[in-house]
């Protein structure tokens, strides 16, 4: 491995190329610290709204006209104002008004930082999209077989979980796929609220060591190979979920 | 008409583009009154505060109402003799959109293309810019684009609200490509034929006949995003330009009192609600009218 | 094709137009078009920010109004950031900057800092009285609230904190951040804090930490660098020294911030010998 970082730092002395994140033990370990972060927050995220967009859709259902409303307005709230607004409004309007709890260094805290608000109100955004996502699967199964499930003793519960997502989730999973990576990409508006991932780690990084564009192209890199990725897990997924005699 | 086809590899999760619009099915649930209720919603957050905030204070400052509006035009239109507030944001939305479609319609010609490396450029660039992140985007033209270009002897200046409208652009870009693709795809392959039969050239079956039947079915798809691009122009805010998200912090800035912060915030969503619902509305509106029956 | 590139031909005459304007010398310049355009902040209470009607007030736009004063134009006030505040200078958009700029000797390349510097900061942190931080040594391990791109912040977290620093783009962010106890403190610039402090109820829990391992910056006023040593920049050397040599900052410094800084105390009395 040193072999490597001396090679990097020759080439900043030789050509100017300032690979400093990498070779400088102080800003890889905190870019790597960042990536991790970034990991973590997208996979809760992908989880939490995947969830949001499931109980959603089922509420959505519902006989209860309030419930219906209650979604809807959620869905509409969340789709039609610009995402960093809402994390900005979770993180600096709503947190405050948690309750605290007294920390380490004796301060009142808010009990809930700026990581778990950006899941929130990541998830809530993210979350609203996969309702209608969901929903548009929902409709998408026959009727005929949820009167078949229903004619064999199931509850609404049951019919749901068990007949109609499953079925529901093979036909939404390319818009889900499409939605997802939209919420991976917007992890880094998480940089606003002082969340420590990539995108908040490359700033200090290229205002601090004046490397911005060697700086640029790590962060695109990083993007497109966790975007990447999380394709062709998603990819996976769909091939060994098709339903047989669909497609080609 | 095979040309599309090596666009869906690895980085191409999005369906075609009538499944971006997947707000179709939700049409029967969509009303004005959502609109009335939202409104609702603001006034009574906006009324609990006031009643919260002239209980602790006693009535000696300035109550929240009376607060936001004496803000509210300068988060709208920006100070004076400035461009700025939420104005900016809607101009700089039309400009990202307008260069984001003509860019795009030429990159999603690109893709469609029968010279094979100009396809699998268009693809790159399409791909690039579909998956990077908006924000990311947004810096690296920020801070790597000069403030400004000399050609010849002349300057001409770049100022920073214009390159972050590029920068907000090349995601655009990027998406109009891809539903330019989707809509020349979605037309039958008998209609090229029939077109060669007739010695229609390529390039004028492509302007005369294919293209012209798109725009319908583009529409739909380009005005979500042209919604989910007037949504993320806030992130301007963050590489310094004068939008109403820097303008309602520079309010919060100069009244100093966090009663202010739920309210300014809620205003500032709204301002947003109120532009993007309509736009969300009429677009399903247009979704339904143009389905594609098969 | 034809309108496209003919509106491009209007715009690149335009362009020349402007570019041969801003060739003349400015202090005739300014002179002559009756108005002068001066680069302040907003987000720099009290130095630059804006009142309720959008009008940008504080410290430097008083100074910025002496000196359109003393040309007996009118004036005009641009916001701008610390991200833009030289390039707006370059491309001729405002005459002079007064920007609470730190002058480097990187900035002395771009743009013509004028000698003397009117102002200077320090750092300091506002820290939690709780937390009970005496000195950047007791900084270990604790969270403390920053903004993004200072020249500090490297230092800092590598030497003394040790973990990522809760930073933000703008200070009204690293201040809600303090206030909700989120950090045990908020490092900036030290006369800012102590202004906070001083005319602020809400920091009463809080108290001004100097941190003497960065040693003060000065701040410097600016105008186009090929100007520096022309007239309009020799113009605002010697309107700079009267400022500091008749006690005009001293006064300005008491009306905004309520208190005189040694610095200028200091700067003031060596400007009068």
């Amino acid at each position: 491995m040193e072999g490597l970082w001396d090679f990097l730092r020759s080439l900043h002395d030789a050509y100017g190329i300032n690979l400093v994140h990498f070779y400088d033990t102080f800003e890889r370990t905190r870019l790597l610290r960042g990536m991790w972060t970034t990991i973590q927050l997208a996979a809760t995220c992908v989880v939490l709204s995947v969830l949001i967009g499931i109980i959603g859709a089922w509420l959505q259902g519902s006989r209860f006209k309030i419930l219906k409303g209650f979604v809807q307005g959620y869905i509409q709230f969340f789709r039609n104002t610009p995402p960093l607004v809402q994390m900005y409004f979770f993180y600096f309007a709503l947190g405050p008004q948690m309750p605290r709890i007294e920390n380490e260094y004796g301060i009142a805290q808010p009990m809930l930082g700026s990581f778990a608000w950006a899941v929130i109100s990541l998830s809530f955004f993210a979350g609203a999209f996969n309702i209608e996502i969901f929903r548009s699967g929902v409709e998408a199964v026959q009727k005929a077989t949820v009167e078949a499930a229903d004619s064999l003793g199931f509850n609404r519960w049951q019919i749901y979980r068990l007949v109609v997502l499953p079925l529901a989730v093979r036909v939404c999973l390319p818009a889900l796929n499409n939605n997802l990576v939209n919420l991976i990409k917007t992890t880094t508006q998480a940089y606003a609220i002082a969340v420590p991932e990539t995108l908040y780690i490359a700033s200090q990084i290229w205002s601090d060591r004046i490397n911005v564009f060697e700086m640029m192209v790590t962060l695109l890199t990083f993007y497109l190979l966790l975007v990447g990725i999380f394709v062709w897990l998603m990819t996976r997924l769909e091939r060994s979920l098709r339903v047989p005699g669909f497609g080609q | 008409m095979s040309a599309g086809g090596n666009s869906n590899l690895i980085l191409a999760p999005v369906a075609p583009p009538s499944s971006q619009g997947e707000t179709g099915f939700l049409a029967s649930a969509f009303t004005p009154r959502a609109l009335g209720i939202a409104l609702g919603l603001f006034a009574s957050v906006a009324l609990v505060s006031e009643a919260w905030a002239q209980l602790v204070a006693g009535g000696e400052r300035l109550g929240i109402l009376a607060t936001l509006w004496k803000w509210a035009p300068l988060v709208l239109i920006g100070p004076p003799r400035e461009f700025g507030g939420f104005a900016l944001n809607i101009l700089v939305s039309f400009l990202a959109m307008a260069i984001g479609t003509v860019s795009g319609l030429v990159l999603g010609l690109g893709l469609i293309s029968k010279f094979a490396p100009v396809r699998s450029v268009s693809w790159a660039i399409t791909q690039f810019f579909r998956n990077s992140p908006w924000l990311v985007l947004l810096f690296f033209v920020m801070l790597l684009t000069p403030f400004q270009f000399r050609i010849g002897g002349l300057t001409i200046p770049f100022p920073a609200w214009f390159k972050a409208t590029v920068g907000l652009a090349l995601p655009v870009m990027a998406n109009v490509a891809e539903i330019v693709r989707g809509a020349v795809n979605s037309i039958p392959t008998g209609q090229w034929e029939s077109a060669e039969s007739l010695a229609f050239s390529r390039l004028q079956t492509l302007w005369r006949i294919i293209l012209p039947q798109c725009v319908k079915r583009m529409i739909p798809p380009w005005m979500n995003w042209y919604a989910i691009l007037t949504m993320s122009t806030p992130l301007i805010s963050i590489v310094g330009v004068n939008d109403a998200m820097t303008l309602t912090q520079d309010a919060l800035a100069s009244e100093q009192r966090t009663d202010l912060l739920m309210p300014m915030y809620g205003m500032l969503l709204l301002f947003f609600f109120v532009y993007c619902y309509p736009i969300a509305r009429w677009t399903i509106r247009l979704e339904r009218k143009f389905a594609v029956r098969i | 094709m034809r309108r496209l590139i003919g509106a491009l031909a209007i715009g690149v005459v335009a362009a020349l137009m402007a570019n041969t304007a801003a060739k003349a010398d400015p202090l005739a310049e300014i002179k002559k078009k009756g108005t002068l355009i001066v680069g302040v902040k907003t987000d720099y209470p009290p130095w630059g920010t804006r009142d309720a009607s959008g009008n940008i007030v504080g410290m430097e736009a008083d100074m910025a109004a002496d000196v359109a004063k003393r040309l007996g134009v009118k004036l005009e006030l641009v916001s701008v950031v610390s991200s833009n505040r030289m390039q707006f200078l370059q491309q001729g958009k405002i005459d002079l900057m007064i920007a609470t700029m730190s002058d480097t000797p990187e900035r002395r390349k771009v743009v013509g800092i004028i000698d003397p510097v009117y102002y200077a900061s320090g750092v300091a942190i506002l820290a939690n009285k709780k937390a009970n931080i005496k000195s950047a040594a007791d900084l270990k391990g604790k969270p403390v609230c920053a903004l993004q791109g200072a020249f500090y912040n490297n230092d800092l977290q590598s030497k003394y904190t040790g973990q990522d620093l809760v930073a933000f783009k703008g200070v009204t962010e690293a201040e809600q951040a303090l206030l909700d106890g989120r950090c045990v403190g908020f490092v900036y610039d030290d006369v800012v804090l102590v202004f906070k402090k001083a005319n602020d109820k809400k920091f009463e829990g809080f108290d001004v930490v100097a941190l003497p391992e960065w040693k003060p910056v000065p701040w410097g006023l600016a105008v186009k660098i090929e100007d520096l040593d022309g007239p309009w920049g020799k113009f605002m050397a010697a309107t700079t020294k009267e400022w500091l040599a008749s006690g005009t900052l001293l006064a300005l410094e008491k009306k905004w911030v309520g208190n005189n800084t040694q610095w200028l105390i200091d700067a003031s009395a060596a400007a009068k010998k």
